[in-house]
């Protein structure tokens, strides 16, 4: 049997490393378990940070086919921090049992077939979050901002803001210092959110000029952009002393290049906050100098679903159609409003994913993110850890690449986010998916950004956010590689 | 060889394939030998004449897919340079290297590369040189008292180059010198480095001056005012510049100051991938001809085609080559 552990946390898991091979050596000594099962047994043991998650306590991962006669690994993950004491025998029993995987199937009600992550169904949950927010925060009473990990979103902090409104001021001085600042200097933020961060960085940028005698100011254009106009509507309050250089985008942030073509190469600084970890992600898994996709499927466990059935009047057979009037529609999917928000939120906490695992050669239509070739993605493992599982995080890299043509040759992006930095990371931690409110989290692979960044022509680089004590946030800023 | 009038031409570089890409950082991780990679390199160089002949272009060059990127395969060549060979992670870095004695009199070995391009093609063929102000900004001067000592060495032994590469049959020479935009202070001496350079070379001198294309992306914005007028001191027959990316608003500069030199006039933006139409090409050359006859046009890209894809490369050449033709129909040519 191999163990993987996958977390560094000395306590609060309830299921330790000793029980867990304890466990498993009794359930063999006791004959639950064959030798040649337990000689293919790769357990992994996570702790996963988000108490609102997709995974089961215990959870078989499936493979698409099996290889080598049905000798290959039997591979459980355990997620320690969720494991209810006394549970963990039943539940490992169950999932090494011959029948294991049906009878853990049996009474499921799946909600899709299976497929890559960024492709699920979660995504429509997370996108009807954004969309009718308000709904979902008068709902809780509380702003999406008050279930952030600090209460508040770290892209308020003025310190940090004032940071960056000089490091801008710095450009654009030196910019006119060698008679190339431009008659227009354009800015953008993606991701607005309420328009905070924007309406501090104007009024300081604003007072910085003043007290600097620079005449700066009126040359800004500031553009702020968000895919929800109902965002953008909300966002115009907090501009309201800078409206005359304020312009308000729809845009994809996947893809802003797309909206924003006419200022290619025109952009001096764009900036976001928290806002790749919320963009459709997947995960892939490197084993054997294979590279496996990892394919999931969104169900409701059979007890959740017949809980909701009762406090939602809706038979178990309906909710799947429910379901996808809900994400149409939103709360009004049922009659009674009230109720429809209950389903919703019920529906969503209590989401979950089987796994899969799909042999990329089985795949030859699945495609990495641009910027990423399968014969990259080799180099890049050639000295990774040989057993590793981490997010390609397709969304970022997809908005990252489709925000570089933007930069002016002396522009910079720079991003607040949750980064992994190297692909180590992923073996001393959980870094996601999980659940925020009502949105989904994923730790963004910055490992994977620096190489495209440099293929691309910047160096990235990430500095620690020590404006907050406790932050778990980087700054990703560019600079222009030779 | 007669060129037809708006003669169709590249800028240098054509697209460079992933594998290719793949297979020179092989070489640089040793995986694979350097007489792998010289065959490897001939067969690409034939694929991509063999493309700039069917786009239909009237003079070609050999797409310069031997070269890690436009410094490097000069540098190694000039002696007196050391290069430290651990500094690149990726084929496309440009190596750290540096001068610290005087550069000695000596061949760099770039005519026999041309001559394979002729042997493998009936067009004119055109070799492109980054010339010695953008190179001597990419290394380290640790012995010249200033960069203009050093640059003005470099186009010493570099002359001498381009005189063998006329023997070797060369007529059409272009000199890459880019680093004028991002340093446009030094072109007062920069004339004059590039005028050694090409003293006494008997071949057609083009000079490109474009606003950089490292990593398909410009590394300096600006207008070309600063050029002039010390350009006009200049001895070549032609400047060649981007004009599609950055619109035609510096043509202005030709009405104004009137330079005898013919005109290589970037069509196709080679940032970006949309593919420009025929139509659009015309365009941009009619635009041109309101300021320059077109018995002083040269057709181009902005820049090399380095960075697209082969197909997008390849349409884009083809777009050139059928807006020219609508032109020349036109002119009744």
């Amino acid at each position: 049997m191999n163990l993987h552990l996958n977390h560094t946390r000395k306590d609060s898991a309830a299921a330790g490393t000793s029980e867990v091979v304890a466990t498993v050596l009794a359930l063999l000594e006791e004959g639950h378990l064959e030798p040649a099962q337990f000689a293919r047994l790769q357990i992994h043991l996570d702790w996963l940070q988000y108490k609102q998650n997709f995974r089961e306590a215990v959870m078989v991962m499936r493979r698409d086919r099996e290889q080598d006669g049905g000798n290959s690994p039997m591979e459980i993950r355990v997620d320690s921090r969720q494991v209810a004491p006394g549970a963990l025998r039943g539940l490992l029993q169950t999932a090494m049992s011959p029948a294991g995987s049906e009878s853990e199937a049996a009474g499921r009600i799946y909600l899709e077939d299976s497929r890559s992550f960024r492709t699920s169904i979660a995504w429509e949950f997370n996108r009807l979050y954004w969309q009718r927010l308000r709904d979902w925060e008068r709902e809780t009473g509380k702003s999406y901002e008050q279930a952030l990990p600090g209460g508040k979103s770290d892209g308020r902090q003025l310190e940090a803001i004032s940071d960056s409104v000089c490091d801008f001021w710095t450009l654009l001085k030196d910019l006119e210092s060698q008679n190339q600042l431009p008659q227009e200097v354009f800015v953008l933020e993606i991701g607005v959110g309420m328009g905070a961060r924007a309406g501090l960085w104007l009024d300081r940028f604003c007072a910085l000029d003043q007290e600097r005698g620079t005449k700066y100011y009126p040359r800004v254009r500031f553009l702020l952009g968000d895919y929800s106009l109902a965002t953008l509507e909300y966002s115009r309050p907090a501009v309201k002393n800078h409206l005359d250089i304020c312009s308000f985008i729809a845009l994809d942030a996947l893809d802003p290049i797309k909206t924003l073509s006419f200022l290619r190469h025109k952009i001096l600084h764009v900036h976001s906050t928290n806002m790749y970890d919320n963009l459709p992600d997947e995960e892939v898994v490197w084993r054997d100098n294979r590279i496996y996709w990892i394919q999931v499927r969104a169900y409701l466990p059979p007890a959740d679903a017949a809980r909701i059935s009762k406090a939602c009047e809706v038979p178990v057979a309906d909710i799947p159609k429910t379901i996808n009037r809900l994400l149409e529609v939103g709360a009004e999917a049922l009659p009674d409003r009230a109720k429809g928000m209950t389903f919703w939120m019920e529906v969503w906490h209590a989401l979950r994913t089987e796994e899969r695992l799909v042999d990329s050669v089985d795949m030859p239509d699945a495609s990495f993110p641009a910027g990423l070739s399968s014969a990259h993605m080799e180099d890049i493992l050639r000295n990774a850890p040989g057993d590793l599982r981490f997010h390609l995080s397709s969304g970022a890299l997809e908005s990252f690449r489709n925000t570089l043509p933007l930069l002016h040759p002396r522009g910079y992006l720079q991003v607040q986010d949750i980064f992994v930095t190297d692909l180590n990371e992923y073996c001393m931690g959980f870094h996601g998916p999980g659940k925020l409110d009502g949105s989904i989290v994923n730790w963004v692979n910055g490992a994977l950004l620096r190489e495209v960044a440099e293929r691309a022509g910047y160096d990235l680089h990430f500095a620690p956010f020590h404006y907050r004590q406790g932050s778990k946030t980087s700054v990703l800023y560019t600079t222009r590689r030779e | 060889m007669t060129l037809p009038i708006l003669p169709t031409t590249m800028v240098g570089s054509y697209s460079m394939p992933g594998w290719l890409e793949r297979l020179k950082t092989d070489y640089f991780a040793r995986r694979i030998s350097r007489h792998d990679l010289d065959e490897i390199h001939d067969a690409a160089v034939r694929s991509a004449i063999k493309d700039q002949e069917m786009a239909g272009l009237d003079i070609v060059t050999d797409g310069e897919l031997r070269r890690d990127n436009m410094i490097d395969y000069f540098i190694e060549r000039l002696p007196g340079v050391q290069i430290d060979r651990s500094s690149k992670k990726f084929y496309y870095d440009f190596y750290d290297s540096e001068v610290l004695g005087k550069i000695p009199m000596a061949a760099l070995g770039l005519a026999e590369d041309f001559r394979f391009l002729l042997a493998n093609t009936e067009r004119e063929a055109k070799i492109c040189i980054t010339g010695p102000h953008s190179l001597c900004k990419r290394v380290r001067n640790k012995h010249y008292p200033t960069e203009e000592a050093l640059a003005m060495d470099m186009a010493r032994v570099m002359n001498m180059e381009l005189k063998e590469l006329v023997k070797a049959g060369a007529k059409f020479i272009q000199i890459d010198e880019p680093y004028y935009s991002g340093f446009p202070e030094d072109i007062s001496w920069g004339v004059g480095v590039l005028n050694t350079l090409v003293e006494g070379v008997n071949a057609r001198i083009a000079v490109h001056i474009c606003y950089g294309n490292r990593y398909g992306k410009p590394s300096w914005e600006g207008s070309y005012r600063y050029l002039f007028p010390r350009i006009l001191d200049a001895k070549v027959h032609q400047l060649s510049l981007e004009f599609a990316r950055r619109g035609g608003e510096d043509l202005e500069l030709f009405r104004e100051f009137k330079p005898a030199f013919e005109l290589g006039v970037g069509v196709i933006d080679v940032k970006d991938n949309a593919i420009e139409t025929p139509d659009i090409v015309a365009e941009r050359i009619r635009k041109t001809m309101k300021v320059v006859p077109a018995e002083k046009l040269f057709i181009m890209p902005d820049c090399g085609l380095f960075h697209l894809a082969r197909d997008i490369a390849f349409a884009k050449l083809r777009a050139m080559v059928e807006g020219t033709k609508i032109i020349r129909k036109e002119l009744g040519k």
